[in-house]
């Protein structure tokens, strides 16, 4: 599903270079529920933004589901995340003039589709991440929990390959977290979508399938349960 | 959700910002309404004022007259004026014609004198050419054709001490080249919409003038008045083929004539930069407005980026939120201007002061004139300009790297 090979990534902070990857290689297989953890400032991040097409890599290759897109141009990868790719962010990252069903719904207009189906697929996701009833509250009415369900749902409805998720619960108290990854798991297992998330935090390290470590930029280990 | 409606949403994000946005399109447009109202009711005025007074809408001289003008060639005149005028009045588009002399001359009264400017009208058929009821006639009674009577600008009444009933012995050289003289009755007292002209013209019946000035059925000029929905130009250019002593007449539009109306036209393309400078001062309120807003949505647009959205929809998004709110600007902007236009062309401007002792062909109380053409212009261009300056910074945020723009704080 989705190949790293050899993959180097360097930023500069100011006259500094920081080496985020160095040169990593990873397989991650489809359906997998797979946490890269690592302290902060680990290249974990910068893993994700790499595999979901919003940055470009240095070095290596990145193919998933066979293609090879880390030398796809700008338009192409718009499109190919719009197709095939699903974001969860920290902070949720909602539109907030629109409600919870139009969050979500957005990402099926953005496929162009039909109305009918878009009213269809949405009412559906947000019954099954439990917001059924809240669909026409705006973010600003919605708990922290709640908008993270909303994040969920808008990176589901659309049925993609993979789902990336940066630090998914980091900004939700330990409980609604769970509660955010029981959901995510449910997800996985119910529709087989393949999950990548980042964290730090031992908890949603323990709900992964498979954990990798990453430490200053390379791999400390791969672990399969 | 169609981007039009996340864009007319996110007009309510700040506000008080885009009231502020709007307000300055709206002041812009509001004020480029009235700009060109005043100019369309001065262009109006100074149009009335030349062709009741100097040009008409055609002016018909002898063919050698205007370039010996400076000399006053009496003796260059026009003959068969009745010919002329029937000839005239049977062309299609002419509405109206009237048959003039003007020449100078010089009121005696008592031991004073007074320069004054004589004009010999047919009273006859006058009125249809000029008004002269009581907006113009204050006081008195026209004059009548065959009658030695005469109608006075007001002031030139006041400077020579005279009344309704009173006599002037006026003197003027005749086509001839000799003098002669006349005592006319005053029987009415004018207030003529050019104040130069209240202050030295008096009107006498033509008859009286052509014996004064020794020029029998002979007249200096015959000013025509066209139809409304003419084609002027046309007109003009078509009339000589129906006028049997054309050859020895300089028939000449109006527009053509070196008069007023060319500062009218040179002041029509001051205004139309005026406009411009104007909208342009309210399109970088807007482009203001425009980075402002990508600055704080940088991490929107890194979703809506991330999400897929494609970089022309995210341009589409900021100009149709900018579009909006020029349509709004505007709208109130070109209301308030209709508004303001309409209760200033009630009440007039006062000038007065600031035109006394300027020679031109204005009245001192301008009525603005609102011109439906120019004021669905000036809206659309409005909101035109004030949405296409938001495509810059727009499409500048588009092309910023979906990671950059979600690390925006």
């Amino acid at each position: 599903m989705i190949n790293i090979t050899g993959v180097k990534k360097t930023y500069k902070a100011g006259d500094t270079e920081v080496k985020a990857l160095r040169g990593v290689d990873l397989v991650i297989d489809k359906g997998e529920f797979i946490s890269i953890a690592g302290p902060s400032g680990s290249g974990k991040t910068t893993l994700l933004n790499l595999i979901g097409c919003i940055d470009a890599v240095d070095e290596g290759e990145i193919l998933i589901d066979g293609e090879e897109v880390t030398s796809l141009k700008k338009e192409d990868k718009t499109t190919f995340r719009r197709n095939k790719l699903g974001f969860i962010f920290q902070s949720y990252n909602l539109i907030p003039v629109l409600t919870a069903f139009e969050n979500v719904a957005f990402s099926l207009q953005l496929l162009g589709l039909k109305d009918k189906e878009i009213k269809d697929r949405t009412m559906e996701i947000l019954r099954e991440v439990g917001l059924e009833g809240m669909e026409h509250r705006r973010p600003a009415k919605l708990s922290g929990g709640q908008q993270q369900r909303v994040a969920v749902a808008r990176a589901l409805v659309k049925n993609p390959l993979i789902v990336l998720a940066d630090e998914p619960t980091a900004n939700l108290d330990s409980h609604t977290g769970e509660e955010i990854l029981k959901l995510m798991k449910e997800m996985n297992e119910k529709h087989g979508t393949t999950f990548v998330f980042s964290t730090h935090d031992k908890m949603v390290m323990d709900y992964a399938n498979r954990l990798v470590y990453i430490h200053d930029g390379e791999f400390t280990s791969d672990e399969r349960r | 959700m169609k981007l039009g409606s996340i864009a007319y949403r996110n007009i309510y994000r700040n506000l008080r910002r885009s009231i502020l946005s709007a307000t300055a399109i709206m002041v812009a447009a509001m004020s480029i309404v009235l700009l060109f109202s005043l100019l369309g009711g001065m262009k109006a005025d100074i149009t009335y004022n030349l062709q009741t007074y100097s040009t008409g809408g055609i002016r018909i001289r002898d063919r050698d007259f205007t370039k010996n003008e400076r000399l006053n060639p009496m003796h260059l005149t026009i003959e068969n004026v009745d010919i002329l005028s029937r000839e005239l009045l049977e062309t299609p588009g002419v509405s109206v014609v009237s048959p003039r002399i003007s020449f100078p001359a010089r009121i005696y009264r008592g031991e004073e004198n007074y320069n004054a400017m004589g004009v010999g009208l047919d009273f006859s058929t006058e009125s249809a050419f000029q008004d002269l009821g009581p907006d113009v006639l204050q006081k008195g009674r026209l004059p009548e054709s065959g009658k030695n009577e005469a109608l006075l600008g007001y002031k030139l009444a006041e400077k020579a001490g005279v009344g309704i009933g009173d006599k002037i012995t006026l003197l003027s050289s005749t086509a001839s080249r000799g003098t002669n003289a006349i005592t006319l009755e005053v029987t009415g007292l004018a207030v003529f919409p050019l104040s130069g002209m209240s202050d030295n013209t008096f009107y006498a019946p033509l008859d009286r003038v052509q014996h004064l000035l020794r020029m029998p059925d002979q007249v200096q000029e015959m000013l025509v008045k066209f139809d409304a929905d003419v084609d002027e130009r046309a007109l003009t250019a078509s009339l000589p083929s129906g006028l049997s002593d054309s050859e020895n007449l300089e028939i000449t539009y109006w527009q053509d004539i070196e008069t007023s109306y060319s500062f009218i036209q040179m002041a029509e393309t001051v205004y139309n930069i005026f406009a411009l400078f104007f909208f342009f001062l309210a399109s970088t309120v807007i482009l203001n407005t425009t980075i402002m807003v990508i600055f704080e949505r940088m991490k929107e647009i890194g979703t809506l980026s991330a999400m897929g959205m494609n970089g022309k929809d995210l341009v589409r998004l900021f100009f149709l939120e900018s579009l909006y709110i020029g349509i709004i600007g505007s709208f109130f902007g070109v209301l308030l201007g209709i508004l303001f236009t309409h209760l200033l062309s009630i009440t007039g401007i006062d000038f007065g002061s600031a035109m006394e002792g300027v020679d031109f062909d204005i009245a001192p109380v301008l009525y603005p004139k609102l011109s439906l053409k120019s004021t669905v212009l000036v809206f659309f261009y409005s909101v035109v300009m004030t949405s296409v300056v938001s495509i810059f910074p727009s499409r500048k945020a588009s092309r910023i790297e979906p990671v950059e723009a979600l690390r925006a704080v």
